[in-house]
C-alpha cells in the first residue's frame, strides 16, 4: 500500500494545477447536485409537514351561506372517506389589491374570522404587529414577499367596488390559499372587521366545509362523492380545492428548478467524466517509460493503475464534499426563491443523505471511469512501455501532407496539429456541444423573456390587455363605444370571468365576445367558442372529452349542454377553465351579465395615463379600473430579473469550465509538446507563432462544435421547452429561438474560447529552443 | 577579414555562466573568435569544455551571460526572443545528435514546416526540397515516412534537408553523428562534405576525429577559452597528410 500512496503523493505533487482545475469543476458540479439534491429531499417534507402541522384539510368546498344547513355538514362527515368535516364562515369574492407591486392585483379571495375556532387549516402566524392597529387584516406570505406589504403598512382592498383601506396587522403562513397559482387567496379578519364586512357584502357569504379523508381513500372518488352530496343537498359548489392540487401548484417552480439543476448537474458531471479519462490516458502516455520502470521493478498493474485513479478519487472526494459545504450558501438564496412562487416558507436543513449521496456518486463516477481509462496500462508489456510504445496505435497516416496539398502552409500546419490529437479534439467537440446547450437553453430564455417578453408571458398568462375597465351600471356597451371612440385604443371586447362546474370539477369560465380579437389565443388545439352552444375546455378535461363531444356545464341552478370546438390552456388554473361565448355564458347565467371592458391600446401608450384620462372623463359610467399593462410589465421584470441571473450563472460556470477545462488540455499539451516546440522554435518560429498556431488548432473542433450545437438547438430546443412548458400546464408556447442570438452567443463563446487559449497558450514563451539541448 | 575570407561571425569578449544557488559556473570567459564564411569549422574538445555552449552562443540559440557576437555585421545578443527567432529562421540551419524530427510529420513534411516561415513560393520549396532529398539519397517514398519508420541515418540526413531549406548562412550541427553507426556516419559526413563543397558555410561540433576531417579549420577549447586552431585545408578523400596534421594538432592539445 505504501507503494501505491508514493505513487499518488508523485502524481498529486507533480500536477497539482491541473488537479485542482479538475478539482474546481467537480465542485461546481457537486454545488449544483447538492442544491438539486436538497430541494428534492427537503421541499417535499417540509411541505407535508407544514401541511400537517396546519392540520390543512385534503379537501376545502365553498357554497353560498344560503345554502348551508347542518345537514349538510353532518351528510358530509358520514360520507365514506371521510374522517371529519368542519364549517367555517367566511366571505367569498373577487377583491382587488391596490399598489400590489405597484399596481392593481385582482384574486378571488376568502375572508375568514380570525377568532373562528379551528381544528383544520389553522396558521402560523409568522410576524404581527405590536401595536393596536386601525381596521386589522391578516395576509398571506404571498401577498408580502410579492406584493411588497409589510406589517403595519396600509393595504387596500376593493370589494365589490368598494375601497376598504385596511392595515396589516399580521402575516400568516397557512397551506390552502396561499399562492397565487391556485387561482384563490385568503385574508383573515377580527371579529368586528368580518361582521362589519359581511354587512356591507350582501350575498359574498359562503360556508367553507373542511374535510380530511380517513387513511387510504382516494382523493378524487372522494371528491366526487361530495360533489354529488352536496347536489343532492342543493348547495352549488363555488370552488373546491384539493392538497394535491394546491400541492401541484405551489411546487411547480421548485420542480422547474430541480428539474433544471440536476440536468445542468448531469451535463457538467459528463464533462468531468470526459476530462479526467482524458488525463488519464494523457498521463499513461507521457508517462509510459516511468510506469514501465515500475512494471519491470515489479510493480503489479493494479498497484500503477490505483496509483494514477486515486488522486482523482481523492480530489472528487475532497472537492465535491467542499462544493456540497458551498450549496449551503446558495440554498438559502434559492429558498427564498421559492418562497415568492410557493407562498409557503422554507428554512433549508443540513442534509446528511443528500451530502452523501452526491460526494459518494460523483467519487464513483469519477473513480470507475479512471480505473476503467487507466486499465491501458494493463495491457502494455514493459519492455514495450520502455521503448516508448504505449500501446495505442500509432497513426501511420500523415493527414494533410504538405507537399500535396494546396493551400498556406501555416494554416495547414493548424490543421494538421489539430488531426494529430484525437482525444483532445474529442474531449473539446463533447464539451464545447454540451455547455453550448446550456447556454444555447439561458440565451433563448433570455430572448423570449427580455427581447421578446410577449413570447414568455403569453404562455404563462390568461388574456392580456392594457387596461381592464368596469362598467359602473348595466349598460356597457355604451361604455365600450366611448371606449372604442378614444384616440389611443385600438381594441375594447367585453370579457367576462366567472366560475362553472363541469362534471364534477369547478372550472374557471372566461367568456368573451370575440376570441379571434384578443390578444393571446390560449386555444392550443381546435377552436375557441363563436356560437351560443360551444365550449373550448381546459387542459385537464382534455383526457375525458374529445373535440365535437358535448359537455354539461352548470351555473348555479342552471345547467346546458355544449358543444366542445377546441382546448386551451392555462398555467394558473391547472387547466381546469373553459371559455365560452358571450351569448353561450348569458344563456347560462340566471342574472343579467355585466362585462369588464378588456381595453387594448396602440403601441406605446401609456396605461397609467390613459386610465387618469378615463376615469375623469367618465366618471358617472366606470366603476373601477385595472392597470393589467403595468401588472405585466412588473411580472415580466421578476421573470427577466430571474431569467438574467439564470443566464448570467449559466455563462459565467459555461465560461468557468470552459477555462478548467482548456487549461487542462493546454497544460497537458505543452508538457507532451515541450520538446517538438522547442524544434519549431530552434527552426525560427517565434513565440507568437506558436501560441496562435496552438490556440488555432482547437479552433476547428471548438467552432464545429459550437456551430453544430447552435444548429441542434434551433431544431430541438422548441421541444425542450415544449416538455418544460407542458410540466407546467401549457400545451401551446411561442418561445421563439432566435437564430440570430444563437449566432450572437455562439461568436461570443467562440471568442472567448479563443482568447482563453491563447492566454493559457502564453507559457510557450518560456519554452526556449536551447532548453531542447540541455535536456 | 583573413586573407581573402570575409568574416560571417565574431564574437567579442564572450563569457558564459551558469547560476547554482550561490555557485557561478563559469563555462568560458574574455572569448574572442572569428569565423569565415565558407569555411567548415570544427569545434573540438574534451567533454564539458563548453564546445556545445559556445556554438549555440553563436547561433543566437542560447544568450551568453556578458559580451557581443556579431553575425554577419549585426550584433545578435542585443536582439529580444522573438527577433533572435527571426534571425536564426533567415541565417542559421541547426542539425542536432538527437535529431529532433518533429515525429508525428513525415520527412518532407518536417523540411516543409521549416520552410513555412521562408519568403519562397510553395512550389519552388517543394521542388528544393526534392533536390536536397536527392543529393542526401533519400527516395521519395521515404521522405512520406515518419521518422519512427526510417533508419537513424535517413533520420539525420533528413534533419541537415530541413537544416538548409531555407538557405542559412551559416549550418550549425552538433555532434551530428554522435547517435548513429559508423555506415550512417559517413552518408551523413558525405552530405555536409557536398554542402561544404558547395559553398555552404558550417560550424560543427565533435570530439571524432574522422568527423573533424570534413573540416577545413579546427578550433580546440579548453580552459573556457580557444585554446588552439589548426587549419587543415579542404578535404579530400586521400589525403593522409591533413589526418597526420590534426593527429599532432591534438596531441599538442593534450587530447
Amino acid at each position: 500500500m505504501k507503494k501505491v500512496w508514493n505513487q499518488v503523493a508523485y502524481n498529486l505533487k507533480k500536477d497539482r494545477s491541473s488537479y485542482i482545475s479538475f478539482g474546481i469543476i467537480i465542485l461546481i458540479t457537486a454545488l449544483i447536485l447538492n442544491c438539486a439534491a436538497v430541494l428534492l429531499v427537503q421541499v417535499d417534507p417540509a411541505y407535508v409537514a407544514k401541511f400537517e402541522k396546519l392540520n390543512t384539510a385534503d379537501i376545502n368546498v365553498l357554497v353560498p351561506e344560503f345554502r348551508h344547513n347542518s345537514d349538510v355538514e353532518a351528510a358530509l362527515a358520514e360520507l365514506s372517506g371521510i374522517e371529519k368535516a368542519e364549517s367555517h364562515e367566511a366571505l367569498f369574492l373577487e377583491a382587488t389589491v391596490r399598489d400590489f407591486l405597484d399596481t392593481d392585483f385582482a384574486m378571488n379571495t376568502v375572508f375568514y374570522k380570525l377568532e373562528d375556532a379551528r381544528t383544520m387549516n389553522t396558521f402560523e402566524m409568522v410576524s404581527e404587529s405590536e401595536n393596536e392597529v386601525k381596521n386589522p387584516i391578516y395576509v398571506p406570505l404571498y401577498i408580502c414577499v410579492v406584493g411588497g406589504f409589510q406589517v403595519g403598512d396600509e393595504i387596500t382592498y376593493v370589494l365589490n367596488g368598494k375601497t376598504h383601506i385596511f392595515t396589516v396587522a399580521g402575516v400568516i403562513e397557512e397551506m390552502q390559499y396561499g399562492n397565487y397559482g391556485a387561482s384563490m387567496m385568503c385574508a383573515y379578519l377580527p371579529e368586528d372587521g368580518f361582521q362589519a364586512l359581511a354587512a356591507e357584502l350582501d350575498g359574498k357569504a359562503v360556508v367553507e366545509y373542511s374535510l380530511t379523508l380517513r387513511e387510504g381513500a382516494d382523493l378524487e372518488k372522494t371528491k366526487e362523492t361530495v360533489s354529488k352530496e352536496l347536489e343532492k343537498e342543493g348547495a352549488m359548489m363555488l370552488s373546491c380545492l384539493d392538497r394535491q392540487k394546491v400541492k401541484t401548484t405551489r411546487n411547480q417552480v421548485c420542480n422547474l428548478l430541480i428539474l433544471i439543476l440536476t440536468a445542468f448537474a448531469l451535463i457538467i458531471l459528463a464533462v468531468s467524466v470526459f476530462l479526467s479519462n482524458f488525463r488519464v490516458k494523457n498521463a499513461i502516455e507521457s508517462e509510459i517509460v516511468n510506469m514501465s520502470v515500475l512494471k519491470a521493478l515489479g510493480y503489479t498493474s493494479g498497484q500503477i493503475v490505483a496509483g494514477i485513479s486515486m488522486p482523482y478519487a481523492m480530489v472528487a472526494l475532497l472537492f465535491s464534499a467542499l462544493g456540497v459545504g458551498v450549496s449551503y450558501a446558495v440554498l438559502p438564496l434559492l429558498a427564498s426563491v421559492l418562497t415568492f412562487q410557493s407562498g409557503f416558507s422554507f428554512a433549508v436543513a443540513f442534509d446528511f443523505v443528500s451530502l452523501a449521496a452526491v460526494v459518494g456518486v460523483l467519487t464513483l463516477v469519477v473513480t470507475f471511469f479512471t480505473v476503467i481509462s487507466a486499465g491501458k496500462i494493463k495491457k502494455t508489456q514493459p519492455i514495450d512501455g520502455l521503448r516508448g510504445n504505449s500501446g495505442s496505435k500509432q497513426s501511420k497516416r500523415n493527414p494533410l501532407p504538405l507537399a500535396e496539398t494546396r493551400g498556406n502552409t501555416q494554416i495547414l500546419l493548424v490543421l494538421k496539429q489539430m488531426f494529430a490529437c484525437k482525444k483532445q479534439n474529442v474531449l473539446l467537440f463533447l464539451v464545447c456541444f454540451a455547455l453550448t446547450v446550456l447556454v444555447a437553453f439561458s440565451g433563448t430564455l433570455f430572448y423570449n423573456v427580455a427581447i421578446k417578453p410577449e413570447n414568455f408571458m403569453s404562455a404563462l398568462s390568461d388574456e392580456t390587455p392594457d387596461v381592464i375597465v368596469y362598467s359602473e351600471n348595466a349598460d356597457v356597451t355604451a361604455l365600450q363605444n366611448k371606449l372604442l371612440a378614444e384616440p389611443n385604443v385600438e381594441n375594447a371586447l367585453q370579457y367576462v370571468t366567472g366560475s362553472v362546474k363541469i362534471g364534477d370539477k369547478t372550472a374557471t369560465v372566461f367568456a368573451c365576445e370575440d376570441f379571434s380579437k384578443t390578444r393571446n389565443d390560449v386555444c392550443y388545439e381546435g377552436k375557441n367558442p363563436q356560437k351560443a352552444d360551444e365550449i373550448a375546455l381546459g387542459n385537464a378535461f382534455a383526457e375525458n372529452y374529445n373535440i365535437g363531444d358535448t359537455v354539461t356545464v352548470k351555473l348555479g341552478d342552471m345547467a346546458k349542454t355544449f358543444q366542445v370546438t377546441g382546448f386551451v390552456q392555462s398555467v394558473n388554473l391547472n387547466g381546469e377553465l373553459c371559455t365560452l361565448s358571450m351569448a353561450g355564458y348569458e344563456s347560462l347565467s340566471e342574472a343579467p351579465v355585466i362585462p369588464s371592458l378588456y381595453v387594448y391600446l396602440k403601441k406605446n401608450t401609456d396605461a397609467a395615463a390613459f386610465i387618469s384620462r378615463i376615469e375623469e372623463r367618465y366618471a358617472d359610467m366606470v366603476s373601477q379600473t385595472a392597470n393589467a399593462q403595468k401588472l405585466m410589465e412588473e411580472a415580466q421584470s421578476m421573470y427577466m430579473g430571474i431569467t438574467v441571473v439564470l443566464t448570467v450563472v449559466i455563462f459565467i460556470v459555461t465560461v468557468l469550465i470552459v477555462l478548467f477545462i482548456l487549461y487542462i488540455v493546454i497544460k497537458s499539451l505543452l508538457i507532451k509538446r515541450r520538446q517538438e516546440l522547442g524544434i519549431y522554435k530552434a527552426m525560427g518560429y517565434t513565440s507568437a507563432q506558436l501560441i496562435w498556431q496552438t490556440a488555432g488548432s482547437f479552433m476547428p473542433v471548438s467552432v464545429a462544435a459550437i456551430l453544430l450545437s447552435s444548429v441542434a438547438a434551433l431544431v430541438y430546443m422548441p421541444g425542450i421547452f415544449q416538455v418544460i412548458f407542458e410540466a407546467l400546464g401549457v400545451m401551446k408556447h411561442s418561445m421563439e429561438v432566435s437564430l440570430g442570438f444563437l449566432m450572437l452567443f455562439a461568436a461570443v463563446e467562440i471568442i472567448l474560447n479563443l482568447m482563453i487559449s491563447i492566454i493559457l497558450c502564453m507559457p510557450i514563451r518560456k519554452i526556449s529552443a536551447y532548453a531542447l539541448i540541455k535536456e | 577579414m583573413k586573407g581573402n575570407k570575409q568574416t560571417i561571425i565574431e564574437a567579442k569578449n564572450l563569457k558564459k555562466s551558469f547560476r547554482t544557488g550561490d555557485t557561478e559556473q563559469t563555462i568560458f570567459e574574455n572569448l574572442d573568435l572569428n569565423l569565415y564564411k565558407g569555411d567548415f569549422t570544427i569545434i573540438m574538445g574534451s567533454s564539458g569544455a563548453g564546445k556545445s555552449t559556445l556554438m549555440y552562443s553563436l547561433s543566437g540559440m542560447d544568450r551568453p551571460t556578458a559580451g557581443e557576437v556579431i553575425f554577419n555585421g549585426k550584433t545578435i545578443t542585443s536582439l529580444n526572443d522573438d527577433k533572435l527567432a527571426i534571425f536564426r529562421r533567415r541565417n542559421c540551419g541547426f542539425v542536432f545528435q538527437q535529431i529532433y524530427l518533429l515525429d508525428k510529420m513525415s520527412l518532407m513534411d518536417n523540411v516543409l514546416t521549416a520552410s513555412a516561415l521562408c519568403d519562397e513560393s510553395k512550389k519552388d520549396v517543394i521542388r528544393r526540397a526534392r533536390e536536397l532529398f536527392d543529393l542526401v539519397n533519400i527516395p521519395e517514398v521515404t521522405q512520406k515516412k515518419f521518422p519512427s519508420q526510417v533508419s537513424g541515418g535517413e533520420a539525420q540526413r533528413a534533419g541537415i534537408v530541413r537544416a538548409v531549406i531555407n538557405k542559412p548562412e551559416v549550418l550549425f550541427a552538433d555532434e551530428p553523428t554522435g547517435a548513429l553507426n559508423s555506415g550512417n556516419s559517413m552518408a551523413v559526413l558525405d552530405v555536409f562534405t557536398k554542402l561544404h563543397n558547395e559553398g555552404q558555410s558550417i560550424i560543427m561540433v565533435t570530439h571524432d576525429k574522422k568527423t573533424a576531417l570534413r573540416g577545413n579549420r579546427v578550433l580546440y577549447v579548453r580552459d573556457g577559452k580557444i585554446f588552439g586552431e589548426c587549419d587543415l585545408g579542404r578535404y579530400t578523400e586521400e589525403n593522409k597528410e591533413r589526418e597526420a596534421k590534426l593527429n599532432d594538432f591534438l596531441m599538442e592539445m593534450g587530447w
